[in-house]
């Protein structure tokens, strides 16, 4: 027991102070305030055209907007946070003076990981916040749904998130890792086009094909399919306090554990012997 | 005198992106620093100092060789570092942070808390002379204040190995003084001290032993009082006269300087001193002082790495 708390105070502390770090950054509060701006002043959308007669249409469009903002914002917030914690630390040479302490290199690693995910998590919330309580005002009824979008949001960011972050490690800067994310992110949301492409590959039987039809299967089985956290139909067209239908949240929560495990455990390799 | 820090034939090859642009930056290095004394580690731009200093503490690997640290060779476990305090090579700090709050920051990283921590920082801060600037942000640090909080960092938890890179670049002549008189208390407190460093003075001051690098490879190193070979006598009289110049200049000795009647001579440590004794006894002249001199630690440096030059050619 005793074991298990000192092994993680160290990560609890740097942590918290990459919590810190990362709070304030610049292109980060960018983000957030875009994004606000684009959940607070979509509501307008349909004062502006005729206060009065507000339709079902205007509604489910500033939701789409609404989630559709919450889900770029936040992930590009994610991005460029799992992409910088540690080249940043690199490249400010701060590693130094950390790694050089009582710290093992796993327990820096958590350390920043789940200090980018405080961040991440902050971010979520104030958006989900906002939107949360402009639906409300909107509709009187307490959009449950949309609580639980969030909580499937942030584990598909947390996947998002592991993998950028193990890019991170191998790299010096933070541009190679946000590219990667990036395509983590685009493929992840695209892996049923993979899927198609292996069925129609598999169907002319021309060598080529078939190479691009494997290509496009291994992808297949080794992406993670994010189209699964989002019940973006739902919430634009369901009732907002309905429970989420079409979805496992269990089976979810614990797919995005796995890839994260699995991300992170990339990170750890690349870095365990990495020279600083 | 038992070695805290050894090191055996190490090795460092940083790996360019092409062939041939490989740098070889530590050649067998066979390092043994002595508990309790200073070890002043000197060299050149580029001899690898920094580069034996960040394998020691496991920032990069070696590519072949040995570390062994209090007696142990698994130098990146907790319990040795616990022990271990080091200030990087010009310093970078989270820079958002106040001078204090980098220190509680560090100190709990080396597992401190609570009013053990709160006592570390204020002593460690009232060592380095940053009491007043304990509040302001990193960020509007001088140069020599960022180089103080560094220190008092690598100082946090008390440790019994301090591995210090370039200490004192940046700081003013006072601050400089201060800084030395903290390292030799912390010998006397039985520290062992690993410094590396330009500062040919201050090594000289403070250091028990140095070691000079050249290109990766370990040219001298040894106690300094044996390594600077002593060189030569300055004595000083009063009541010379021309006659006694040249009658002096047949033992080897050199007239210095000459104002009036008090001049300096220089002989040679080996030359026959008694006779020099006796010959202002016999023409009663006052001796004011005797000098021995020493080689100073530069002309040492400057003629070590001088032939490792030659024989590199
Ligand atoms: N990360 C690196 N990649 C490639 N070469 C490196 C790297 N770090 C150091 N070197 C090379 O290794 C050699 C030793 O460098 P090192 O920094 O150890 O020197 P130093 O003795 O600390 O010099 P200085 O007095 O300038 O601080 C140099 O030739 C340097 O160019
Ligand atoms: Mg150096």
């Amino acid at each position: 027991m005793n074991g298990i708390v000192s092994f993680f105070s160290g990560p609890a502390y740097i942590a918290l102070y990459t919590y810190r770090e990362g709070i304030r950054k610049k292109v980060l509060i960018g983000f957030l305030v875009l994004s606000l701006l684009v959940i607070f002043g979509s509501s307008f959308i349909s004062s502006f055209l005729d206060p009065s007669s507000e339709t079902d249409i205007d509604l489910k469009l500033i939701k789409d907007i609404c989630v559709t903002a919450i889900s770029i914002f936040g992930v590009l917030i994610t991005i460029y946070i799992s992409a910088s914690v540690v080249p940043g630390e690199v490249e400010s040479k701060v590693i130094y003076t950390i790694l050089s302490k009582p710290v093992r290199r796993i327990q820096y690693l958590l350390g920043k990981f789940l200090g980018a995910q405080m961040i991440i998590i902050v971010n979520l919330l104030l958006m989900g916040v906002l939107f949360f309580m402009a639906l409300y005002l909107r509709q009187g009824v307490m959009p449950t749904l949309l609580l639980w979008s969030l909580l499937l949001t942030y584990f598909e960011f947390l996947i998002v998130s592991a993998f950028t972050f193990a890019f991170s490690c191998a790299a010096t800067s933070p541009l190679v890792p946000t590219i990667g994310g990036l395509f983590i992110y685009i493929t992840g949301n695209l892996t049923e086009y993979l899927k198609d492409v292996e069925h129609r590959a598999g169907q002319t039987g021309q060598a080529l094909d078939k190479i691009i039809g494997d290509i496009a299967s291994a992808l297949h089985a080794i992406l993670p399919n994010l189209q699964n956290f989002s019940i973006k139909m739902q919430i634009i067209n369901g009732q907002p306090n309905d429970p989420p239908t079409d979805v496992l949240i269990p089976n979810l929560i614990l797919y995005g554990l796995v890839y994260c495990l699995a991300g992170f455990a990339c990170a750890y390799l690349v870095f365990w012997r990495k020279e600083v | 005198m038992s070695a805290i820090i050894k090191t055996q034939r190490l090795n460092k090859i940083y790996e360019g992106a092409l062939r041939g642009q490989d740098v070889h930056a530590l050649k067998d290095l066979n390092l043994e620093i002595p508990e309790g004394q200073i070890f002043g580690y000197l060299g050149p731009n580029g001899s690898g100092k920094t580069t034996t200093v960040k394998m020691l503490l496991g920032l990069i690997f070696p590519t072949s060789g040995s570390i062994e640290i209090m007696g142990s060779k698994s130098i990146s476990s907790s319990t040795i570092k616990r022990n271990i305090g080091y200030l990087p090579e010009g310093a970078y700090y989270p820079d958002f942070l106040q001078g204090e709050e980098i220190l509680a920051y560090y100190g709990r990283l080396y597992g401190l808390k609570g009013k053990d921590l709160k006592r570390r920082i204020d002593e460690t801060l009232e060592m380095v002379g940053m009491q007043r600037a304990r509040k302001r942000l990193l960020r509007g640090y001088s140069k020599g204040m960022r180089q103080r909080i560094g220190l008092a960092q690598a100082l946090i938890s008390d440790p019994s190995i301090l591995i210090l890179d370039e200490p004192t670049t940046g700081l003013d002549p006072i601050a400089r003084k201060e800084i030395r008189d903290i390292l030799l208390r912390l010998r006397t407190e039985g520290k062992t001290l690993l410094i590396s460093s330009h500062e040919l003075l201050e090594v000289e001051m403070i250091c028990d032993r140095v070691g000079i690098l050249f290109d990766g490879v370990m040219q001298t190193v040894g106690a300094i009082d044996e390594l600077l070979i002593q060189r030569d006598m300055l004595i000083e009289v009063d009541g010379v006269t021309e006659n006694i110049v040249s009658e002096v200049a047949t033992y080897g000795v050199k007239l210095e300087d000459r104002i009036g009647t008090r001049s300096k001579f220089r002989m040679e440590a080996s030359s026959s001193m008694y006779d020099v004794f006796e010959l202002c006894k016999s023409k009663s002249l006052r001796i004011l002082s005797v000098t021995p001199r020493r080689e100073s630690l530069e002309e040492l440096f400057v003629r070590v790495i001088g032939a490792a030059e030659a024989a590199r050619r």
